[in-house]
């Protein structure tokens, strides 16, 4: 990790540092929602990029993992386990299922990796919405105890870890291997770098985090159909966020998922399909003219400004 | 003429060819040897359009070959039988062949140009349906040189054609160079069977770690010390 | 609903799968750009036939006369603008971008969708919209026998173009060895805009004939590019007419499993069917 990102680190620390002290203000109940929001997103993409942006591995069927941390967390915590347990249950259960399609899935090659995570993903959501139809929602009591505030600090919690998650990644002896295998796994593994060991484990790391957001979400919402949070969006909106804020980076995933929930709360209320439209097209400009998302975008413009400084 | 001068290539950043020259003329055939490794193909590859050298300059005809794109060489009348022959494989020999004059003031002359090359290796002609993949070795560089010829190339280049054929498929080839030569066509062969190369050959290069390490016409090459010793071995028989 | 019945109709809408697939399969064959906005395409296509329905009364088959040339420009375009831009780099990267930009791309050609025409699901009303005739115990609607019939005439019209139009078989020399065309004087960069646009009009005559037969809105893309995908991991790449017959297998085994355990389970037959061939037989089963 750069002395770059180390700094993005722990300013994103404090960030979310201060935010603990936002509900101790007594906003509005939509305040905190909106925050909500912006730390499940981070959490949702800092959970995306460690596959794609240390593996190099891009996986289409990231939602699967969201979805099962959801659907067992909302079982076993509606059945009466503490809310926590069933998340940590939520989580095995994903990277258990990673795992277990992972060691057969890793068989394959970019393209067909992609595709072929997008298609068990849809697999599994075709399913549970098979085996599920019927809305999920909360008992009368729960809701009367409801309170944003614990889902709040839960919220800020996961997206504390997955940052703290993403930067040991980094400096660790793990994120190096990864990084050589993204490079050129054929000379990484002649070193003597396991790949599919690192590969497994990264895609572990990914899918408990992701299976903890799944979690939250299980936790957060009073009702939804059970198939919902297993939908392409949700691993589509992730790899937007990354995309756009920076792959492969600290704090690319966290800028990118600022600006998604900003814009997507604040332009959707008035032009729902345009800003759709606006992603889009911001997104095949990103890949093919600044691959390194918004991070690349700084860096560039710090450049450009030391250079004028250092001109003037 | 083919004229290069001061070649330098490589890829990444691995030199290759650090500095060649070298020249074939109207009507010559040449020959240039090296061991594996040596940077032959990277230099045909160079003139061919395939890769783009750092430096130096590769003229043709008056023309600088450099600066055209690769699907425009063979239209200044350069053609290359790359390395491994490259067909197309689940095409049929015609239609290996009809490609090769796929430029555009070819095309029009292609009925007359796939005679030529029925004519000089008529085993073709008897199995022009067939898909090249189905080809013995052999057949398959009759295609690979035939389709070469069909753009009625004024330089032929050839990249180890030999490799892999037996010996008497080895000097069919041979032969047909001879012809395809007598026909006023220039060959550049790169080989590492030094005996066949030379037995045909006008004049010869030496290239070793990407330079030219000597020159000169076919029978001294062969009767050269470091030649012989080097690429001929204790089992070298004068031909 | 009779088994029978079931499978004719599988069979029927297989037709429309194989169309599908094959303009994808011939732009990953060329050019190893995997388009994943190809069912936005489609769904493109669709509603320029609705269009020219619902403004211009254009009956849907005849106005694939003017879907199909549009679809060829659009095509070209996206290539020139777009994904012409990603061929530039090696192959991993070309697919691993690719993937991106269109799924980029599929994103706003979506939105836009739903901004010009509604989140509603349209479809083409005719005059004979309903007709059928009788096979002894099975019914055929008419509509869709037609789509079907004409799904095969346009893949069997590419298969000739492949094979005898001079840049056909340009762009097949380009599928089986760029370099080797390039020394042969092809442009290749020629070639795989044609291969673009060919796979993108081959997406706008599907779309046609999926509004005709069914319905079309703004959300089917996702649904038919992983049909066409599911098809073109089956059959391989390399084969129109081995595509179209992975299209009528796949839809013959949603209506099989359909029948077999209940209607839910259409759609992940496919899924499954891909995962297997992916996991057991990458290279499909008319593959090279």
């Amino acid at each position: 990790m750069t002395g770059h990102e180390r700094g993005w680190a722990v300013a994103i620390l404090a960030a979310l540092a201060l935010l603990a002290l936002l509900p101790l203000a007594g906003p509005r109940d939509d305040v905190l929602n909106f925050v909500f929001l912006i730390l499940l997103a981070v959490t949702l993409a800092e959970s995306w990029n460690i596959v794609a942006g240390y593996a190099g591995q891009v996986n289409l069927g990231h939602a699967a993992f969201f979805g099962l941390g959801a659907l067992v967390t909302r079982t076993l915590w509606t059945a009466g386990m503490p809310v926590l347990l069933a998340m940590a249950a939520g989580a095995l259960m994903a990277t258990l299922f990673a795992l277990v399609i992972g060691v057969a899935a890793f068989r394959l090659r970019g393209a067909y990796f992609a595709i072929g995570t997008l298609a068990l993903g849809e697999i599994l959501r075709s399913t549970v919405s098979n085996v599920l139809p019927e809305i999920s929602t909360l008992p009368a009591a729960t809701i009367a105890g409801y309170r944003l505030t614990h889902r709040y600090y839960l919220a800020l919690g996961l997206a504390a870890v997955s940052v703290i998650a993403v930067a040991a990644l980094a400096t660790s002896r793990l994120g190096l291997g990864m990084r050589a295998i993204r490079e050129d796994e054929a000379a990484a593994e002649a070193s003597g770098v396991g790949a599919l060991a690192l590969k497994l484990t990264a895609l572990a790391l990914s899918t408990a985090l992701a299976g903890l957001a799944g979690g939250l979400f299980a936790y957060y919402h009073i009702s939804y159909y059970p198939s919902h949070p297993f939908g392409p969006h949700w691993t589509f909106d992730a790899l937007l966020m990354t995309f756009i804020g920076g792959v492969g980076t600290l704090q690319g995933p966290v800028l990118g998922a600022v600006l998604y929930v900003v814009l997507k709360e604040y332009l959707a209320l008035r032009w729902v399909d345009i800003h759709l439209l606006i992603f889009g097209a911001l997104f095949v400009a990103i890949v093919l003219l600044l691959p390194g998302g918004l991070v690349q975008a700084v860096e560039r413009a710090r450049g450009v400004l030391g250079g004028a400084r250092r001109a003037a | 003429m083919l004229e290069i001068r001061g070649l330098r290539a490589g890829y990444g950043d691995v030199p290759a060819l650090s500095g060649v020259s070298l020249t074939v003329r109207e009507g010559e055939i040449v020959a240039l040897l090296g061991p594996n490794g040596a940077g032959k193909s990277t230099l045909l590859n160079c003139v061919a359009g395939l890769v783009r050298p750092w430096a130096g300059t590769i003229v043709w005809d008056g023309r600088d070959l450099k600066a055209a794109a690769a699907h425009l060489v063979i239209e200044h009348g350069v053609a290359l039988v790359p390395e491994g022959r490259r067909l197309f494989g689940g095409m049929s020999v015609q239609e290996n062949l009809e490609l090769g004059a796929f430029a555009p003031r070819a095309w029009p002359k292609r009925r007359a140009a796939l005679e030529r090359v029925y004519a000089l290796f008529p085993v073709l002609a008897e199995r022009r349906r067939v898909a090249v993949q189905a080809l013995s070795g052999g057949q398959q560089q009759m295609v690979a040189v035939g389709r070469a010829l069909m753009a009625s190339p004024r330089l032929l280049m050839l990249d180890e054609p030999s490799l892999g054929l037996a010996p008497r498929l080895v000097a069919a080839i041979l032969e047909a160079l001879v012809a395809i030569n007598r026909d006023g066509v220039a060959v550049f062969l790169v080989e590492q069977n030094v005996p066949a190369a030379l037995s045909l050959a006008h004049r010869g290069y030496l290239l070793e770690g990407g330079r030219i390490a000597g020159e000169g016409s076919g029978t001294d090459l062969m009767a050269n010390e470091h030649v012989r010793r080097a690429y001929l071995g204790p089992l070298a028989v004068r031909r | 609903m009779i088994l029978g019945q079931q499978l004719l109709l599988g069979l029927l809408i297989g037709g429309l799968y194989g169309l599908a697939a094959a303009g994808l399969s011939l732009i990953f064959g060329v050019m190893r750009v995997l388009n994943v906005a190809h069912g936005e395409l489609i769904m493109l296509g669709g509603y320029g036939a609705f269009w020219l329905a619902a403004l211009l009364g254009v009956d849907p088959f005849a106005s694939l006369v003017l879907v199909i040339p549009g679809s060829l420009l659009l095509g070209a375009v996206l290539y020139t603008g777009l994904f012409g831009f990603v061929v530039r780099a090696h192959e991993e990267t070309r697919v691993k971008n690719s993937l991106l930009i269109g799924f980029g791309l599929a994103l706003a050609l979506q939105a836009l969708a739903v901004r010009l025409w509604t989140a509603d699901e349209r479809s083409i009303p005719t005059s004979y919209s309903g007709a059928t005739i009788s096979v002894g115990p099975l019914t055929i609607p008419l509509v869709r026998l037609a789509t079907l019939a004409l799904a095969l005439v346009l893949i069997g019209a590419l298969q000739l173009l492949l094979s005898r139009w001079r840049w056909g078989k340009a762009i097949r020399a380009t599928a089986e060895d760029w370099q080797a065309a390039l020394l042969t004087g092809i442009d290749i960069r020629r070639a795989y805009l044609l291969a673009f646009a060919l796979g993108t009009a081959l997406a706008g005559a599907a779309g046609t004939l999926v509004t005709v037969a069914y319905s079309v809105s703004p959300s089917i893309g996702l649904e038919w590019t992983l049909k066409a995908l599911i098809v073109v991991v089956l059959a391989g790449l390399g084969s129109m007419m081995g595509t179209f017959v992975g299209g009528l297998v796949l839809g013959l085994a949603e209506a099989a499993s359909a029948a077999t355990f209940g209607g839910p389970y259409r759609e992940i037959v496919g899924l499954v069917i891909f995962v297997v061939v992916l996991a057991v037989r990458p290279r499909g089963l008319f593959g090279r």
